[in-house]
């Protein structure tokens, strides 16, 4: 039973992806073509101004490296949380209260150090 | 056998499937238009098909048949391939969510997980689809929606399993069959999953508070800037089909989904619900306004992870079981 869904779903994967593929093409063959490279349309927006090059498109990012750590541990436990429900109680209720402590540590740490 | 397969695929491809799927992702962003529009006191589409119902349908097969320009910079490869996935992973995903009767046509243990992660591949198609323009704006929105994601995917992922542990379930029929022999919808047992959740989905679709990354009075269009032709046409209708699983997926989840209300067949029950999910979706995006970034992200984590966690520790202790 379950081989069969999930063959299913690879049947149904891959025609989706073939429908739009397919979608993709016919509309490459309708539509009007031939914008040479390299011409005036084909460098990226900006308003009419010269774009600054590439390598200097920065984003300062450093303020959320806190989270991006926590949401790496949380996901874990988002999963260990699914995989719970025939568990003793004891054990879900375990992880939540260690991660409720982890979100209130991680809340005042982000007062203290001004984020 | 032949039969039974000719069967399997009928419904693949035409009802429930691919082209039932998309004609309703169409009329659902015209439903969705008309409502902002309403709100927004504005008319919406009008002149298509009666009150501009077809509209969704005419732009895109006018994008489809647009010229078609990418720029120089551009990863091809990833230019090209991150509409077609983002057409693709949508329409793969509403297979598994039940909409004539209580059985998906695709249906195993474990499809929650798989839905999911179909959600999480999204976003980083996205990332991906930003990054791969090469344009300043496209990536700021590229960077922006993966900085979303740090926000709302922890919140989202533990309030579907809020479900999941009560119906003892994994699989989106399992939740749908359990609401019906419990005979009560889990909205009426979970309501505080059902608030979170209705705030990430905002999230996940880029609707108004959340749409940081392809916010138009900062960044243009975002991630989509570089955009045109037959790939925004694959966008725009990924993105429609986003919006109806998005709110198939709470109706099945929260509202009971596809059930026999009384003498109202299945389908139509499936129908008034997404709607109504759909109302409340379009209602919120026409009345708020943008946040910023990092009030998104820390906002998320300081008000979204603590209530979503409770609601995990009150299902353990039997409360909205």
């Amino acid at each position: 039973m379950n081989d069969a869904a999930l063959m299913l779903l690879l049947v149904a994967f891959i025609s989706s992806f073939a429908l739009a593929l397919s979608l993709y093409v016919i509309a490459g063959r309708i539509s009007p073509g031939g914008v040479e490279k390299r011409s005036e349309r084909t460098i990226p927006y900006a308003c009419g101004e010269d774009p600054p090059p590439i390598g200097e498109t920065r984003i300062n990012c450093e303020r959320f490296f806190i989270f991006t750590i926590f949401f790496m541990i949380f996901d874990v436990f988002a999963f260990m949380i699914a995989i719970s429900y025939s568990a003793p109680i004891y054990l879900p209720m375990l992880y939540s209260l260690i991660t409720v402590m982890a979100i209130i540590l991680l809340l005042i740490s982000e007062r203290t150090l001004k984020m | 056998m032949p039969q039974n397969t000719l069967i399997i695929l009928l419904q693949l491809l035409i009802f429930p499937g691919f082209l039932f799927l998309i004609m309703l992702a169409f009329i659902y962003e015209w439903i969705d238009r008309k409502i902002v529009a309403r709100i927004q006191n504005r008319y919406g589409p009008l002149y298509t098909g009666p009150s501009g119902i077809l509209q969704p349908l005419a732009d895109f097969i006018k994008l489809l048949s647009k010229e078609d320009v990418v720029p120089d910079s551009a990863d091809r490869l990833i230019f090209t391939l991150t509409p077609i996935f983002i057409f693709a992973l949508p329409l793969t995903a509403l297979l598994l969510i039940p909409i004539v009767d209580e059985k998906a046509i695709i249906r195993f243990d474990g499809d929650l997980i798989f839905l999911m992660f179909i959600l999480t591949l999204i976003a980083i198609n996205i990332i991906l689809s930003g990054y791969g323009s090469a344009s300043p704006y496209s990536i700021i929105g590229g960077v922006r929606s993966a900085l979303q994601i740090i926000g709302y995917e922890i919140p989202a992922a533990i309030s579907i399993i809020g479900p999941a542990l009560s119906a003892g379930s994994l699989s989106i029929s399992g939740i749908v069959e359990w609401q019906i022999s419990r005979g009560m919808w889990t909205i009426l047992l979970q309501p505080l999953g059902f608030g979170i959740i209705i705030t990430c989905i905002l999230a996940e679709l880029d609707f108004v508070p959340f749409d940081i990354p392809e916010a138009e009075t900062e960044i243009v269009a975002g991630w989509k800037t570089e955009f045109s032709g037959r790939k925004l046409a694959l966008l725009r209708i990924g993105k429609d089909m986003e919006i109806l699983l998005a709110s198939a997926l709470i109706a099945s989840l929260y509202l009971g989904g596809a059930q026999y209300v009384a003498f109202i067949p299945p389908i139509i029950a499936f129908l008034i619900k997404t709607i109504a999910i759909l109302f409340l979706l379009s209602l919120l995006r026409a009345i708020f306004a943008r946040f910023r970034i990092d009030q998104t992200v820390s906002g998320m984590w300081r008000y979204l992870m603590i209530p979503a966690i409770i609601q995990i520790m009150l299902i353990c202790m039997g409360i909205g079981k």
